[in-house]
């Protein structure tokens, strides 16, 4: 009996994006492709207003395409409500951005419960403080807990960031260069963390102007003229 | 999960918010005070000015529901009126005449039994002629006598204990017993305005009961003379000087031809209403005829009397209430701007739009609820002094609990603020676009 080959977590198959600002009308992704599997990492490398973030926002659900097909476990949702979007993000996904985005009025527990205190379902305090704790620890900085953002330092404040994007075990990370506000060794820690979320399965897709947190990953991929290029393997996704 | 999972998250994310900005948050809570304890002070004002007028009435003319029959003077009326209501307990006849108290020989200072406040401003001195079918005034060319330490009195005598549907305030003493032989001497129950005479005048205990049957006034030669024992005081919501005593001790003084001229009244519950016919049977058809009757009615009447007055005043609680929502809507549009950032993280981390427009509302909920408590509070803290301070000049200020329907129209008026204040600011979160934090 051979097992049934899984679908990929997340397949883009010809996906396109303007962008509809006060003057012309932009093209920015024009016919993406790519394919990602549970466990892989990803680096998407490209220029400044290439659209790396266009495309981490099209796959993170925060918009939507204007063609092509977007796939999710094999289930088509390219044209999803909002409402379901939600809850997709809020099950499958991760975020990390550039700036950690965290609220200063709250603890770095606090700040990490907020991924789980989203009207996706309701978790006992306990509960909620217990899955918080372990993805703090994940990340190294449980004992920062009760510690508000403006007492850490930026290599701290992404990991707090990184474990909100953990803590509701997501099946993909995106992260859009959460090394850009850090120097380069807490760059490499950051880095670190991420590549251990992929090793618990966790699909990964880093967008990074930094060729050396890119190499690290499983593939690494261009933006060129819309269209994603292979930068380093020379496999087209 | 459903709503209970979206309302706790909305709830705890909201405590968080105004946690954070605590004197933002106080500085709207203080616009919103005002309007709210505006609301709170006129429903309140509205609720003991209807209580007290009520009160009033009912003491009065009677309860709700309460059935007045008129009995007209005849040959048969008020004696007629007294038979009818023998033994029960559900209805109680009664019928008045005047009296002088005090020293004898005197004029009283308050001709007429007229309320003592215009004791002094009595006109020409007038005698009543009675001819046994009507009665009328008319100006007396005699030289009256001195006035004195003597007072005029309306004498109420009743068959029963009347205060089931005329519930007068018991204010000293003990009210009328109606078990017993009659006594020779009326025991007698004042109402505020003859205790004040009593007091003020400081009246022998001498009184002369009308004798308007033999054509000439209380007071005059021939009237007979009684020895009341003053046995209570009540407040009977009359501005007149009122003596009540049971009826069968009012008769030992008055002899029953003279009931002839006499109107009476029957006060009883509606089910006792089945003693109108024996009655009209007792009176014959000519005065059965003329017997009127009315059901109390107090509570619709007056609460048309106010409701003009009620919805002007809310008016003006509105406008402030409205100035409070300004604030509010002022704050809440500002805070939502300070938070684009938070509010796009929080859709981007799954908080579906409705639960972020939630949020924002549950903030100004909150809010508005917090200060319909404060000012609440301060409506029952108010209250409380204003019957300390002002209680002995205003009796309706006297012991006076905190209306609930005040409470109610505060939280209420705190809810539609929190909702009308909070729903744009709402409405302007839950359409953030996500994607703002992928630009920042």
């Amino acid at each position: 009996m051979t097992a049934v080959p899984q679908p990929p977590l997340i397949q883009l198959n010809g996906v396109t994006k303007t962008l509809k600002g006060q003057g012309e009308p932009r093209p920015i992704l024009s016919g993406v492709d790519l394919t990602v599997r549970a466990g892989e990492s990803v680096a998407i490398l490209g220029r400044s207003g290439s659209g790396k973030s266009t495309m981490l926002s099209l796959i993170g659900l925060f918009d939507r395409p204007d063609g092509g097909q977007y796939l999710l476990h094999g289930a088509d949702i390219t044209r999803i409500p909002e409402r379901r979007a939600a809850r997709l993000r809020s099950q499958e996904f991760g975020f990390v951005f550039q700036r950690f985005f965290l609220l200063k009025h709250l603890t770095a527990m606090q700040n990490v419960a907020m991924a789980l205190v989203n009207g996706q379902g309701w978790l006992a305090r306990r509960k909620r403080r217990a899955k918080v704790m372990a993805a703090l620890e994940q990340v190294g900085i449980a004992h920062l807990a009760k510690h508000r953002p403006a007492r850490l330092s930026g290599g701290e404040q992404q990991r707090v960031a990184i474990a909100r994007a953990l803590v509701r075990q997501p099946r993909v990370l995106l992260a859009d260069e959460p090394t850009g506000a850090l120097d380069t060794e807490t760059g490499a820690l950051v880095i670190d963390v991420l590549h251990a979320a992929t090793e618990r399965g966790c699909g990964l897709i880093l967008v990074t102007h930094d060729h050396a947190h890119a190499n690290r990953m499983g593939r690494v991929l261009r933006l060129r003229d819309g269209l994603l290029v292979p930068d380093r393997t020379g496999v087209l996704a | 999960m459903g709503l209970s999972g979206r309302f706790r998250s909305a709830v705890v994310i909201g405590g968080q918010g105004i946690r954070a900005r605590k004197l933002r948050t106080f500085l709207s809570m203080i616009s919103l005070f005002l309007g709210v304890l505006a609301v709170v002070a006129v429903q309140a004002s509205s609720v003991l000015a209807n209580r007290a007028l009520l009160a009033d009435i009912e003491m009065s003319e009677g309860k709700d529901g309460t059935v007045v029959v008129g009995v007209p003077p005849g040959p048969k009326g008020t004696s007629s009126a007294l038979e009818v209501v023998r033994g029960r307990t559900d209805a109680v006849a009664s019928f008045s005449t005047q009296a002088i108290i005090g020293e004898p020989g005197l004029t009283p200072v308050n001709p007429g039994g007229m309320p003592l406040r215009y004791a002094d401003q009595a006109g020409p001195q007038t005698r009543m002629i009675c001819d046994g079918r009507s009665c009328y005034t008319e100006v007396s060319d005699e030289k009256p006598p001195p006035r004195g330490n003597t007072v005029e009195v309306l004498v109420v005598g009743i068959t029963g204990d009347i205060r089931q549907f005329r519930p007068f305030q018991l204010e000293a003493g003990s009210w009328l017993d109606f078990g017993g032989e009659p006594s020779l001497s009326p025991r007698i129950v004042l109402n505020r305005e003859a205790t004040e005479a009593f007091t003020r005048y400081q009246l022998p205990a001498e009184m002369s009961i009308g004798s308007a049957y033999q054509g000439n006034g209380p007071g005059a030669p021939g009237a007979p003379h009684a020895t009341p024992r003053v046995i209570g005081t009540v407040h009977d919501g009359g501005f007149q000087p009122v003596v009540y005593v049971r009826a069968d001790e009012l008769l030992n003084w008055i002899p029953a031809e003279a009931l002839e001229s006499q109107s009476a009244s029957l006060t009883m519950a509606p089910a006792a209403a089945s003693i109108l016919p024996t009655l009209r049977a007792k009176l014959g058809p000519e005065a059965a005829g003329q017997l009127y009757t009315t059901t109390v009615n107090s509570r619709e009447r007056i609460g048309g009397q106010l409701d003009m007055m009620r919805w002007i005043f809310y008016g003006m609680a509105a406008l402030v209430l409205l100035i409070g929502v300004a604030g509010i809507l002022n704050v809440g549009l500002a805070t939502v701007g300070e938070r684009v950032e938070e509010f796009a993280l929080r859709r981007a981390v799954g908080t579906p739009r409705l639960l972020l427009a939630g949020i924002v509302l549950a903030e100004t909920l909150i809010i508005g609820l917090l200060t319909a408590a404060a000012a609440i509070a301060a409506g029952v803290v108010g209250l409380k002094l204003a019957g300390e301070l002002f209680g002995a000049n205003r009796p309706t200020l006297q012991n006076v609990d905190f209306p609930w329907e005040a409470g109610v129209a505060g939280v209420v008026a705190g809810l539609v603020a929190g909702v009308l204040g909070g729903l744009f600011p709402a409405i302007r979160a839950a359409r953030i676009p996500i994607a703002t934090v992928m630009r920042a």
